[in-house]
């Protein structure tokens, strides 16, 4: 058994009874603290993180997505005039949202994590109380809102342009969230899971991309052959495309409700497993 | 005597020590980084941890604070278990680690105030201000923290760890990198830490900053905590005081039968070295002057020379490799 305190601790009488009160502070503030104040304040942060270099995570994904409206909308849409009975226009703008929201909700928590991890700076927050969840709904909440503001900024401009309105805007707003979230979960895995740049932007530039691409964000399956067409049925993303442009225009190459399948699915599984990864520790606490 | 018959909720009291540390192993692939260590903290104190590059001060605080999910054993700090109840014991710890970092997209200021958000202070800037200014980083606050120097980094890490008024500080190597006068200051500031009743657990190669601050001095060596003992206690029970004598002439032969009772050895002509323990109860050297006298032998010079900590840091750690290999 060790001796009792007095004998043992040289720290002076006064000091012992500060360090004591001290302590009974720091209990008091861990009972109290459940740790809600601490994930608004990472939210805010990582927010505050991607608004400091707004020109490239918010300003150069709109100008990216509008030029793509200008020359594949006037230069196709003159010749097309109209898809599966819509004007082009209102064809392509889901379309490019779709394509916008998975690579801001993706870049932004994939980067924000990586490059914390690579510097370090993650440390502090693995000090902190926040518990796996927590974290989790910050970095999603602040990529969610990086994907869906300029989402809200491409449609705006694309409106003003002569796009659409949106047939079915709660089906919208839940299908970009889900979408939003989905990636940004996917994100956080692909951040934990990476160890170089290299690696990092292996998803983004030789999986999302090109499925994105080739998801009809510029066409309808209808319009290729159906060998092709049968092979873009495997692609994930066109349905996830798909689902968004019956939000905004009521037409779709395939059902909606199996791009929202999809994307419940993307949610649940990557929330289950970017769960899992904090949780355990894996590659941050090892 | 601390009162708690004050404190609104009995939950809040906690008498006990505010780390223990039980049979903590830990391993990295093959590499045993930490094994079976004991510990316990008591309120108040500034605990030292020394061991060479290497021996797991580190990664036993690591298993602490919670950057190390993996290990076995038990720690519990304030009463909270470092595992089950990660999100209170952390509320109460506060980590300077280390490794220096950085996150190039925030300023100094806005990085203190949100660790202090993380941890739920409500209007943390005011407290990062002042912290920044204790620190001697005042006019550095709009600075990228990428462009601090290394020293500043240090000093800022330490605003960050304290934002949330930590209970049990943690400081790995807090003094690596900072000037001199920095230095000083940095150990008066620990020193104000303790008074107003944080408890400190550092680590340092710099023996003489163990020296002059610490209460506690524990050694770890290849994981294994080799000893925890009073600063005071120590110097006492492993110090050594030298005592070089210069004779006039060789000691005669007679002598040495009745030196036998010393540890001594011969050094350079005429000059012999004497090692005396400082705990030493019985009055060895004066008896040594008086046989000496005794035997017609006259004194040129003496010289005497106590071990620091450093010495005695040195011949454990020697002691124990041989005693392993
Ligand atoms: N993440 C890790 N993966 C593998 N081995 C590790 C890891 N962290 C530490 N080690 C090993 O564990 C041992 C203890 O390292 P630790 O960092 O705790 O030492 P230390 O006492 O803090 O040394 P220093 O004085 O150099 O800071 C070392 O052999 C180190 O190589
Ligand atoms: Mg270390």
């Amino acid at each position: 058994m060790k001796p009792p305190l007095e004998a043992s601790s040289p720290a002076s009488e006064p000091t012992t009874a500060s360090a004591r009160r001290k302590i009974a502070g720091a209990r008091k503030n861990a009972l109290r603290n459940h740790g809600w104040r601490g994930t608004y304040a990472l939210l805010v942060r990582e927010i505050q993180r991607f608004m400091k270099i707004a020109g490239q995570s918010i300003v150069s994904p709109v100008l990216t997505t509008l030029l793509y409206f200008v020359v594949f909308g006037f230069s196709l849409g003159s010749r097309l005039q109209e898809i599966e009975g819509i004007p082009y226009i209102d064809f392509l703008v889901p379309g490019l949202m779709m394509l916008n929201l998975i690579n801001n909700a993706f870049l932004n928590s994939s980067f924000s994590l990586f490059i914390a991890k690579i510097h370090g700076a993650i440390v502090d927050v693995l000090v902190t109380p926040l518990t796996p969840l927590q974290i989790i709904m910050a970095y999603v909440g602040a990529s969610v809102v990086r994907a869906v503001v300029t989402g809200l900024i491409i449609w705006l401009v694309a409106s003003l342009m002569g796009a659409g309105t949106v047939a079915y805007p709660l089906f919208t707003i839940v299908f970009m969230l889900l979408t939003a979230i989905g990636f940004a979960l996917f994100g956080i895995i692909v951040a934990i899971y990476s160890e170089t740049f290299d690696q990092i932007n292996l998803l983004p530039s030789f999986f999302l991309m090109p499925l994105t691409f080739l998801g009809g964000v510029f066409y309808s399956i209808s319009m290729l052959p159906p060998f092709w067409q049968a092979v873009s049925l495997a692609n994930p993303i066109l349905y996830m495309i798909n689902g968004l442009r019956y939000g905004m225009t009521g037409v779709s190459d395939v059902s909606p409700w199996i791009g929202l399948g999809i994307l419940t699915a993307l949610v649940l599984l990557c929330g289950l497993h970017a769960w899992h990864l904090l949780h355990t520790g894996k590659k941050l606490r090892e | 005597m601390p009162n708690f018959a004050t404190a609104p909720t009995p939950t809040e009291n906690f008498a006990g020590p505010v780390l223990t540390v039980r049979g903590l192993s830990k391993s990295f692939g093959n590499l045993q980084a930490l094994r079976n260590v004991d510990l316990e903290i008591e309120p108040g104190e500034i605990f030292a941890l020394l061991g060479v590059n290497g021996a797991g001060k580190t990664t036993m605080i690591e298993c602490i604070c919670g950057l190390q999910a993996h290990f076995e054993g038990q720690i519990s700090v304030a009463g909270f278990d470092a595992r089950k109840d990660y999100a209170k014991a952390r509320q109460i710890t506060g980590l300077v680690p280390q490794e220096l970092n950085f996150d190039g997209f925030f300023q100094s200021l806005e990085t203190v105030s949100s660790q202090g958000g993380y941890f739920g202070v409500r209007h943390p800037d005011q407290k990062a201000r002042a912290l920044m200014k204790r620190l001697s980083l005042e006019g550095k606050e709009k600075d990228n923290t990428r462009n601090l120097s290394g020293g500043m980094k240090r000093r800022l890490m330490i605003a960050k760890a304290l934002m949330h008024d930590p209970a049990l500080l943690f400081l790995d190597e807090p003094t690596a990198g900072v000037d001199v006068e920095l230095r000083d200051d940095l150990w008066q500031y620990v020193r104000e830490l303790r008074e107003s009743g944080t408890t400190i657990v550092l680590t340092t190669h710099y023996l003489e900053e163990a020296e002059k601050l610490a209460d506690r001095i524990g050694v770890i060596n290849r994981g294994r905590l080799l000893l925890v003992e009073r600063r005071d206690h120590l110097m006492d029970k492993f110090g050594r005081k030298k005592v070089t004598l210069r004779t006039a002439q060789p000691l005669p032969e007679e002598l040495s039968g009745k030196l036998r009772t010393y540890q001594w050895e011969e050094g350079e002509k005429n000059e012999y070295h004497f090692h005396f323990r400082l705990d030493e109860k019985e009055p060895t050297l004066p008896r040594l002057f008086e046989l000496l006298g005794q035997h017609g032998v006259s004194i040129m010079d003496v010289e005497t020379r106590q071990s620091r900590l450093e010495d005695i840091f040195r011949e454990l750690l020697q002691t124990d490799d041989e005693a392993t290999s």
